[in-house]
């Protein structure tokens, strides 16, 4: 939970007061949550595979096939590479560590978060940067150069995310003063974001969407169900890894997935109902149509040539940076 | 004695020793690690003592009439002088293995002597506290660096190295010299104090030209042309002192001009974040670029200089606009920064080291697969990446976490000041993606996958005198990273002496902040612990195979297929190809029966070129006409003599 803005330091001297010093406390109903969202990351994920059945005139699998190829895939052995060494093995756990734990400061259906405190967004999108370097690490070691073309790209187009996340996160300290995930997304917070920022915040929206859909892998910048390796990003690193490893590497996929949808949802459905089962309902509803809307995206989008990918990220950046000075006009 | 003195005279006298001793090899390394490794630890716990007990020290020698030698040491230079003690003492014993040829006895026992020089130099430069004194330390520091950097001199691309470097850090001197005659055209002292009387215009002039002089020795973008070349050349143990150390003199005396002139503007903080924000972001676009590992290191350091930098500059400009948190902040960043950068520098030019030494080549596209054989390197150097990328939880997310929430708290300021803060804060970001892309690149293609040639392939690591110091470094890197609290107070109190008017900076809501750093590393190792247990349970009784990777179906995979370094740095080079233009020479493939191809690629630094271009040539051509001066008929030259006499006599 977030302790309120500062803890009283009337006697700190007048200059320094205004130092924030949220700490870090947890609250059982933020651990209900949070094991929610960790149980439900992979069923959402299913929901895209739904929806580009549908498009494509099947029936598709079933919703739960992700929780069916996580059980399979935690029964078998691995098979590694002689040209592996232990990072090989590490990869997968840092990332779903780090996934995990970016889970952890997030506000799920706009509870509280776990942990909170003034900077964790910088921690948290720092904290993906780990599980990337591991990521590409796993990839590097396998001696293959289909996993090291992979990996050039993955370490390119966050470079961009990245600018565009921090864009985004200068609007939103512009705001409300507060640098903190719980300041910007818990409670009815989006909804005192959209009051002063008001229409520039659409654009903060597709900013964030176009970066759900790069970190993740998604059309139309990487396609992750294609079996040409020369087109893949993420799906190519992994090529390797096997069994749990490998059931590891998709948890943490998932979970990144629900982390971005999750501020995306936040945005749109910016309401606290004051309950938490019927904050609950809401975010997990308009969480779904985040989902769908991935999955639409993929079945009618074709994925852009490699070359164009860094214009369609940049296109996210320039949205952010026009929002930040639409509204800084606004204010000013 | 004071302590401070007499771990000076065992330092230099560590390097004298050796010039008896050189005819026994071993007796005389022995003696040289010893001795001053044994200054550099007396320094460092003295000045550890003074910083922790704020104890600030002065002292000054007379030494011909006009000229006092003064030292003083604050809490700003006991910060230096830690970061100084602690990674020299951790080179010199690396020395003792790396330096081990035989045949080469006399020149190792040289080499002992001016790296003594540059350390006890190093160590004067930050006490020093009036202009002589500062000016003398300094070009002892930069003459005993240029003689470290053509150590192996028979190179003609050393030799080429140690010229660029003379003369790079004589221009910056000159500046430097130019600064301090401006402050004493109006102050008439030679004293630091006096500074803070000059009027503005003066300050801005000696800001400015101490700026550009202390930039060049720092590696402020454009003028850091000498890093890539001597940070290569000369051995690595030293490069590590000057990569990590010696350029940092440079940001002290940045620092200490600021504090000297004691004037709170914006335009100096302007200037320095300026100049952070294009060496940041061209640094590493130019150590993505490198094919020589020491050559990337050394640009590695042109973007932590711009961290730095960024981080002062901020610090700067709060000052200016009297936000005391968004300052304080930004300077404990900035200093934080030194030390870390200080420290994963210096381990990753050791490992640098050690792979040049079992492999005997730094292209990074001819290696592969060294963590399977050097074990100790390959983990600490992951350590060190890690830092370097600004990762959690390592040291150098600490410091640039320090820098972001400066750069937030700078959002609430002006106009002017918000833009330069958004581009602060969004540079940082690219910053660190490219760093990751950047390290990646090294870590995966030196020390993972398969080794791209017989000699890495060979490859073992040896002499624990030089594993030691890396295992040492990478454990501080962790420390940091996870008590953030412990190291903290040390920049804070090293701003306290900065001067910015805040008489005593409460310590504990900044070490508060940075708690949480240690409370989410502790939620970060205990999710990994969880998973760690998990992936061990799920692998029990399970058969577990080894095979060759899969290579997509092709059948005779080989080392040279991998991905190289540069086909993994290209499409990022790609993007920033205005900065940082590609030159290729690849003759292609022609014909039926095609001929044996190459394939150069090298990315150019626009810096060197334009200076080349604009600065260079013109000044060669200028003197190329003065040349009938110089003639070489001794008659001549005594008129001169007579002429420049007679003239000064109507003038003085």
């Amino acid at each position: 939970m977030i302790e309120a803005e500062s803890l009283s330091h009337t006697s700190l001297p007048k200059g320094w007061r205004y130092l924030p010093l949220t700490a870090l406390g947890y609250q059982m109903k933020s651990i209900i949550f949070l094991i929610l969202a960790m149980l439900l990351a992979p069923l959402y994920a299913g929901l895209i595979i739904k929806v580009k059945a549908f498009f494509g005139g099947r029936k598709g699998s079933p919703l739960l096939i992700h929780y069916y190829t996580l059980a399979k895939l935690l029964k078998k052995g691995s098979v590694y590479s002689t040209s592996t060494t232990a990072l090989f093995k590490l990869g997968p756990m840092v990332s779903l560590c780090a996934a995990a734990t970016a889970l952890m400061f997030l506000p799920v259906a706009g509870q509280s978060p776990l942990f909170s405190f003034t900077g964790d967004v910088i921690l948290v999108l720092y904290l993906l940067g780990l599980g990337r370097f591991f990521t590409i690490a796993a990839a590097m070691d396998t001696a293959s150069p289909f996993e090291g073309m992979g990996a050039a790209r993955e370490a390119y187009f966050p470079i961009i995310c990245e600018a565009t996340l921090f864009m985004v996160v200068i609007l939103f300290y512009t705001l409300c003063g507060e640098l903190n995930l719980a300041a910007y997304f818990a409670g009815d917070r989006p909804l005192a974001l959209w009051q002063t920022a008001g229409a520039p915040l659409l654009f903060v929206i597709i900013a964030l969407f176009i970066v759900l859909l790069t970190e993740n892998s998604r059309v139309p910048v990487d396609d992750p169900t294609t079996h040409l390796e020369l087109t893949m990003i993420h799906e190519v690193m992994v090529l390797d890894h096997s069994g749990p490893d490998f059931a590891f590497i998709e948890l943490g996929a998932f979970f990144k997935l629900f982390f971005y949808s999750a501020l995306v949802t936040r945005l749109i459905c910016p309401f606290a109902f004051h309950h938490p089962a019927a904050d609950a309902l809401a975010f997990l509803v308009v969480l779904g149509l985040v989902y769908v809307a991935v999955g639409i995206t993929e079945s009618v989008m074709a994925r852009y040539r490699m070359d164009k990918v860094p214009q369609f990220v940049l296109t996210s950046f320039a949205l952010a940076f026009f929002a930040t000075v639409i509204t800084l006009e606004f204010l000013k | 004695m004071p302590l401070f003195f007499l771990s000076l005279i065992l330092i230099v006298s560590g390097g004298v020793f050796p010039l008896f001793l050189w005819r026994r090899f071993v007796l005389m390394k022995t003696v040289a690690v010893l001795t001053i490794g044994a200054g550099c630890l007396l320094g460092l716990s003295d000045a550890a003592t003074k910083l922790i007990i704020d104890g600030s020290y002065s002292t000054a020698f007379r030494y011909l009439e006009p000229f006092s030698l003064s030292f003083r040491i604050d809490a700003l230079s006991a910060f230096f002088l830690i970061t100084i003690f602690a990674v020299c003492l951790l080179a010199v014993l690396y020395s003792f293995n790396y330096m081990d040829q035989t045949s080469n006895a006399l020149r190792t026992a040289v080499h002992y002597l001016f790296f003594s020089l540059l350390i006890g130099a190093m160590a004067l430069v930050v006490s020093a506290d009036n202009l002589i004194t500062f000016m003398l330390s300094w070009e002892i520091m930069s003459l005993s660096s240029f003689f470290l950097v053509i150590t192996h001199f028979e190179d003609v691309e050393n030799r080429r190295a140690g010229y660029l470097y003379l003369v790079f850090s004589q221009v910056g001197a000159m500046f430097i010299l130019a600064a301090f005659g401006v402050m004493f055209a109006h102050s008439g002292s030679f004293e630091f104090a006096a500074a803070a009387g000059l009027p503005e215009t003066a300050k801005i002039l000696v800001f400015v030209l101490a700026f550009v002089g202390f930039g060049s020795k720092a590696g402020v973008f454009p003028f850091h042309a000498w890093l890539p070349h001597a940070h290569p050349a000369a051995p690595s143990h030293i490069s590590a002192v000057m990569s990590g150390v010696m350029i940092k003199t440079g940001i002290y005396g940045i620092i200490r001009t600021y504090t000297l002139l004691d004037w709170h503007t914006p335009v100096f903080g302007n200037i320095v974040l300026i100049a952070g924000v294009a060496s940041g972001v061209l640094g590493v676009v130019y150590a993505l670029g490198q094919h020589d590992l020491k050559r990337l290191l050394a640009y590695s350091s042109v973007e932590n200089i711009g961290v730095i930098l960024i981080g002062v500059g901020i610090g700067m400009i709060g000052a200016a606009a009297d936000q005391p948190v968004m300052a304080v902040l930004g300077f404990a960043g900035g200093l934080l920064h030194v030390l870390n950068h200080a420290i994963f520098k210096s381990l990753l030019f050791m490992g640098a080291g050690m792979v040049l030494h079992a492999t005997g080549t730094r292209a990074i596209d001819s290696l592969g697969g060294l963590l399977k054989r050097m074990r100790i390197t390959g983990t600490t150097f992951l350590i060190g990446s890690l830092a370097i990328s600004g990762l959690p939880p390592l040291s150098g997310f600490v410091s640039e976490f320090l820098i972001y929430l400066a750069g937030f708290r700078g959002l609430a300021l002006d106009r002017g000041a918000f833009a330069l803060c958004v581009v602060a804060i969004v540079s940082l970001a690219i910053i660190g993606g490219l760093a990751l892309a950047c390290f990646t690149k090294v870590v995966g293609v030196v020390f993972q996958g398969e080794p791209r040639s017989r000699a890495a392939r060979a490859a073992h690591e040896k002499g624990p005198a030089m594993l030691a110091p890396m295992i040492v470094l990478a454990a501080a890197c962790i420390a940091i990273g996870v008590f953030p609290g412990f190291f903290l107070p040390m920049a804070l109190k090293a701003v306290s002496a900065l001067g910015l008017g805040y008489d005593a900076i409460p310590l504990a809501p900044f070490v508060n902040l940075t708690g949480n750093i240690t409370k989410a590393a502790a939620v970060i190792f205990g999710m990994f612990l969880l998973i760690l247990a998990l992936r061990h349970i799920l692998y029990r009784g399970k058969t577990v195979t080894r095979a060759g990777t899969w290579g997509c179906g092709f059948t005779r995979p080989t080392a040279r297929m991998q991905y190289t370094g540069s086909s993994y740095a290209a499409s990022i080079l790609e993007f920033f190809r205005p900065a940082a233009p590609l030159s290729e020479d690849h003759p292609g493939i022609l014909g039926r029966f095609p001929q044996k191809t190459h394939y150069h690629s090298r990315i150019d630094d626009i810096a060197e070129r334009y200076q080349g271009a604009i600065i260079v040539r013109p000044v060669l051509a200028f003197f190329d006409r003065l040349g009938w001066l110089q003639h070489g008929d001794i008659h001549l030259y005594i008129g001169y003599i007579l002429l420049a006499i007679v003239v000064l006599l109507f003038f003085v």
